[in-house]
């Protein structure tokens, strides 16, 4: 029997603020005051580092960076850098896991949703054990995937999935740490632009298909959590 | 008010040659106060320097470069190391009606004349009924690698004598306008110049010779509502630096500038805490006794009621001022270290 | 003595490494209060604590990588903390406990759902407009409190007002238990108290719904003569009986009233598609009663406080679920009784509703088959009302109303669609439940009917 879930569309969100109602948003899915949340965005251009990333791997400096237009954050989530901006899909699923969480079959779960919106569109990939955790064609990885608990039972941070990606940003960072491996996006691989307008009821479909979530609209004052300006 | 960081000399100590005012008008922390002592000394001759030296060599960090050309040998005074009778020159030469500027050339020296400056200078007004209209003035403070006698934060020391009013500017124009007003103020005074400061910090100064900082208030410097930084000195711009961070993730810190450490402007500070209901105090002498203690006394004493946390002390420890690099930056608040206060302020 | 293991998260995750202990020997530890960081090859969490107590014997340092299963620390638990529920607080227990305060919270910590229990001695009063819900209570390691004995446990913090909050409080005149803490571990902020202030104050802690004022017992009146324009009907006794009885219960419950919107546009389609082969095949008509009586039933169990009667000082809950469905007929209104209605399905609610009806109508009900109901069931839906406040069978604790399904337009996914929709909502008696546990029990009523498929219960 699908499981209700709130779904929130919020446009493109700065990083600080996502993170925060992220967060928010995941402690009372612990407290049970509110269904599983998935919510489904875009950054403006925002480079994140995991906890395992090392200081080198962020190739530019900090003010080329900005001088670009982006933004630099440690973040509580495993894994190395990766990076966020328009054009790419990113999804941050709020799931409660119950008290005794399968950490990877969720990653596995998530996997298998991207693979599925990934051949609808028409792009064959497939996960990569031998690699990496993530959605891969061939050497290039087409969406990066990182994921966090909450009190080992609420999950946090998600996917991030290369619509129409600028994928000269990767050239900032050594992604994910992994020097030899190279990026890609949907329009690329299709030599046609795909946006994440495109993509966006596709992940829908797929992300309840896989978690077996009944999707509605979450409520307003949620939604417009997402739009409370940057405090700067 | 703009104000920059500018490049720095080799540990503030001593032999650069006095910069004068940049092209677009501005002055640093330094020139300010050379501007301030000039200034003084032209309107009323009765002032005079006295200090190691300050005359013929233009003073260890060259701040009176230039000035016994212009005043002469008997108002720009080169002395012997010889701090107490620095004091006690200082303490005769005012009650014979005149109006000495003592300069140290390193505030921890100061404390060579520490009974003269407390059980004297402090005191006398009470004695005897004289005013004695002295500035003590000198660099402190650390962060230069100048290590445990060229950094002290000699404040509480001082202000613990009760009878001398004691200032600890952060910025060009504050010093400018506190020092002539203590110039001008018939009671002793403390003025300490905070040498981090000195060359890194510059802006717009006035220069109307009139402008006056009136002594025992404080300023703020930056307006907040979620959390109020209560500092002084060269720890004003670590904070503000902490500020702009913790505005990117939507934490509105108000930073109050005491300005002068003694007496406290309570006032300010209290409207401050009533505002964000939340209070950091900042400071670089030692954590115990230092000036902070007394700061978060009064908030918690007066502004109980206006309190959503208790109210948390930043400061050194009570242990000499270390030479190696590292063990200085640990010995002293960094930015990080405000954050961190500040967040757990935050999430009480 | 409670063993803290490396946990397992995945399958094939078979170590971690301890990042960051949170907690150190010695440290007071809530239960769910994170206890240290890890990470795995494929995840990073912190890990909280499965009970209260406080931290005795750290094992691993910082830094090292262990295999799942080793132990890392030691807690020594407070003294009859342990309660029975699951390290995740399940929604269950933090459910039923959302509702109950403990007066003497500093002292023993309250085992989650039993709390509620003999507590009726003046809850504090929650406001009834179904406001977003309050954090649940954990079994708390009380701190040091305020001087406010009657605050509700909500968290290890809950119950450390600062000056600024009481001051507020006191200026204000608020009621402090009435506000959820959002500060670290329960605590009231400064900005939970201004939210208050600022959006008007406090909803004035009455019931929603005006309950009828207590009314003298009627006096016999004299008869009358019949004027011009009038026509005299004598009472018949069971008009008798319902009058006193109905006017009893407005003044023995507290009645409050929440009503929640159902879209049961797959029930309609679903009816319609199998109507004909359920009678066909069992022989009486299919209607969406049965069907509101199986998700209330659910409810029911899941909730016992709404399925109980008040006896004195206890609360009685019962065990089982005895369904009135409240029947019209000439005479005026009867309510017979499914007994045990959790233990039927679909069908079988269809049949004993059926046949309960078709007795009430032609009078041959038996005597106990209009007593024992443990919850009632109205429908005056078929009549045409779209929302009716019923009153309490006494002595239940509530009665369910449901009106008519209307097609109306409603907005899915930002855009008009037409459903079929139905309100469905409850009198309840506010002495034995508040407005959060009702509003829940009638959410899970909704959801049930929302995302259940009777076609399997219906045997179709």
């Amino acid at each position: 029997m699908p499981v209700p879930a709130w779904l929130i569309r919020p446009g493109t969100v700065p990083y600080d603020v996502a993170n925060a109602v992220m967060h928010r948003l995941a402690e009372r899915r612990l407290a049970d005051e509110i269904p599983d949340t998935v919510i489904l965005l875009e950054h403006p251009p925002v480079f994140t580092a995991g906890r395992r990333a090392k200081a080198d791997e962020l190739l530019w400096s900090p003010d080329e960076v900005e001088a670009r237009g982006g933004l630099v954050r440690m973040i509580d989530r495993g894994g190395s850098f990766t990076f966020h901006g328009p054009g790419q899909l990113v999804g941050y699923p709020i799931l409660g896991l119950g008290s005794r969480p399968d950490a990877v079959d969720y990653l596995r779960r998530l996997e298998e949703a991207v693979i599925g919106i990934c051949a609808d569109i028409g792009v064959a990939s497939e996960r990569r054990a031998d690699v990496q955790t993530g959605v891969w064609v061939g050497d290039d990885k087409i969406c990066a995937i990182g994921v966090r608990l909450m009190r080992a039972r609420v999950t946090l941070h998600g996917f991030a999935l290369n619509c129409e990606t600028d994928l000269s940003w990767f050239r900032g960072i050594v992604a994910c740490g992994l020097p030899d491996r190279g990026q890609t996006s949907l329009s690329d691989q299709l030599g046609r632009r795909v946006g994440v307008a495109d993509v966006l009821p596709l992940a829908e479909r797929h992300l309840a298909e896989v978690f077996d979530l009944a999707f509605e609209p979450a409520p307003r004052e949620i939604v417009t959590a997402f739009q409370v300006a940057d405090a700067v | 008010m703009a104000t920059q960081q500018v490049e720095a000399g080799a540990a503030g100590h001593g032999a650069e040659p006095r910069g004068k005012r940049g092209e677009d008008g501005q002055a640093t922390y330094l020139i300010a106060i050379a501007e301030a002592l000039w200034e003084e000394m032209e309107r009323d001759d009765r002032v005079f320097m006295l200090g190691e030296d300050i005359g013929v060599y233009g003073g260890a960090f060259k701040v009176t470069e230039g000035f016994i050309d212009r005043f002469g040998p008997e108002r720009v005074m080169d002395t012997p190391i010889a701090e107490e009778t620095i004091v006690g020159m200082s303490v005769g030469a005012a009650m014979e009606g005149l109006r000495p500027v003592a300069e140290f050339q390193y505030a921890d020296f100061m404390s060579s004349g520490f009974d003269e400056i407390t059980t004297v200078l402090s005191r006398y007004h009470y004695r005897a009924g004289v005013p004695l209209p002295v500035v003590l003035r000198g660099p402190s403070g650390g962060g230069v690698r100048a290590s445990s006698f060229h950094s002290i934060n000699p404040e509480p020391w001082y202000a613990y004598a009760g009878g001398i009013k004691i200032m600890c500017p952060a910025f060009p124009s504050d010093a400018k306008g506190l020092l002539k007003s203590a110039i001008r103020d018939d009671n002793p005074s403390l003025f300490l110049e905070h040498k981090w400061i000195y060359r890194r910090i510059k802006e717009q100064v006035s220069e109307d010779p009139e402008l006056l900082v009136p002594i025992g208030s404080a300023d703020v410097k930056r307006e907040g509502s979620d959390v109020s930084i209560i500092t002084y000195g060269a720890m004003v711009h670590k904070a503000l630096e902490a500020a702009d961070a913790l505005a990117r993730r939507g934490i509105s810190a108000e930073i109050v500038d005491l300005r002068t450490v003694y007496p406290l402007d309570e006032e300010t500070i209290l409207r401050s805490i009533e505002k964000t209901s939340r209070a950091l105090v900042l400071y670089e002498s030692y954590r115990f006794l230092g000036i902070g203690t007394e700061v978060a006394a009064v908030i918690a004493e007066k502004a109980f009621e206006h309190l959503d946390a208790p109210v948390v002390r930043l400061a050194p420890p009570n242990v000499p001022v270390p030479f190696s690099p590292p063990l200085e930056d640990a010995f002293l608040p960094q930015i990080a270290d405000i954050e961190a206060a500040v967040d757990r302020l935050a999430g009480w | 003595m409670t063993s803290i293991q490396m946990p397992q998260l995945g399958e094939t995750i078979v170590e971690g490494t301890i990042l960051k202990w949170l907690k150190r020997e010695g440290d007071a530890v809530a239960r769910d209060e994170p206890l240290f960081e890890i990470s795995t090859d494929k995840v990073d969490t912190e890990v909280p604590s499965p009970v209260a107590g406080t931290v005795t014997k750290i094992l691993v340092d910082e830094g090292a990588t262990v295999p799942v299963g080793t132990a890392l620390m030691e807690i020594s638990e407070a003294g009859g903390a342990a309660s029975g529920d699951a390290a995740s607080g399940g929604a269950a227990s933090s459910s039923a406990s959302g509702a109950a305060p403990s007066s003497d919270a500093v002292a023993a910590p309250s085992t989650g759902a039993a709390s509620s229990e003999g507590s009726s001695a003046a809850p504090p009063a929650a406001p009834v407009a179904p406001a977003a819900p309050v954090a649940p209570a954990a079994p708390a390691v009380a701190p040091a409190v305020a001087a406010v004995g009657t605050m509700p446990d909500r968290g290890p913090r809950s119950q450390i007002l600062s000056p600024l909050v009481r001051r507020l409080a006191k200026e204000h005149d608020l009621d402090l238990a009435q506000i959820a803490g959002t500060g670290s571990g329960g605590r009231i902020t400064k900005a939970d108290v201004m939210a208050v202030i600022s959006s008007g104050g406090q909803v004035a802690s009455a019931t929603a719904g005006a309950t009828a004022p207590a009314t003298a017992p009627a006096q016999p009146m004299p008869a009358p003569s019949a004027g011009i324009g009038e026509e005299i009907v004598p009472v018949s006794h069971i008009r008798r009986a319902i009058a006193e009885h109905m006017l009893a219960s407005t003044q023995t419950s507290a009645r409050a009233w929440t009503m929640v919107e159902v879209n049961v546009d797959h029930l309609v389609k679903l009816r319609e598609r199998i109507k004909a082969t359920f009678q066909d095949r069992y022989g009486v008509k299919i209607t969406y009663l049965p069907m509101v009586v199986r998700a209330t039933v659910d409810a029911l169990l899941e909730y016992p406080d709404v399925n109980a009667r008040l006896d004195g000082d206890n609360i009685v809950r019962h065990r089982f679920v005895n369904m009135g469905i409240a029947v019209s007929y000439d005479a005026g209104l009867i309510v017979p009784v499914i007994k045990g209605a959790d233990g039927m399905n679909t069908i079988g609610v269809a049949r004993a509703i059926a046949d309960l009806a078709a007795r009430a109508r032609s009078h041959q009900l038996r005597p106990d088959e209009v007593q024992g109901a443990t919850f009632t069931i109205t429908n005056p839906g078929p009549y045409g009302s779209v929302a009716s406040v019923p009153i309490i069978n006494q002595p239940n604790v509530g009665i369910l109303s449901f009106d008519a399904i209307v097609k109306r337009p409603v907005v899915i996914d930002d855009a008009i669609a037409i459903r079929s929709m139905v309100n469905i909502s409850m009198s309840w008696d506010h002495r034995v439940i508040d407005g959060e546990l009702a509003t829940r029990f009638l959410a899970r009523v909704k959801e049930n009917l929302e995302t259940w498929d009777f076609a399997e219960d219906l045997g179709v």
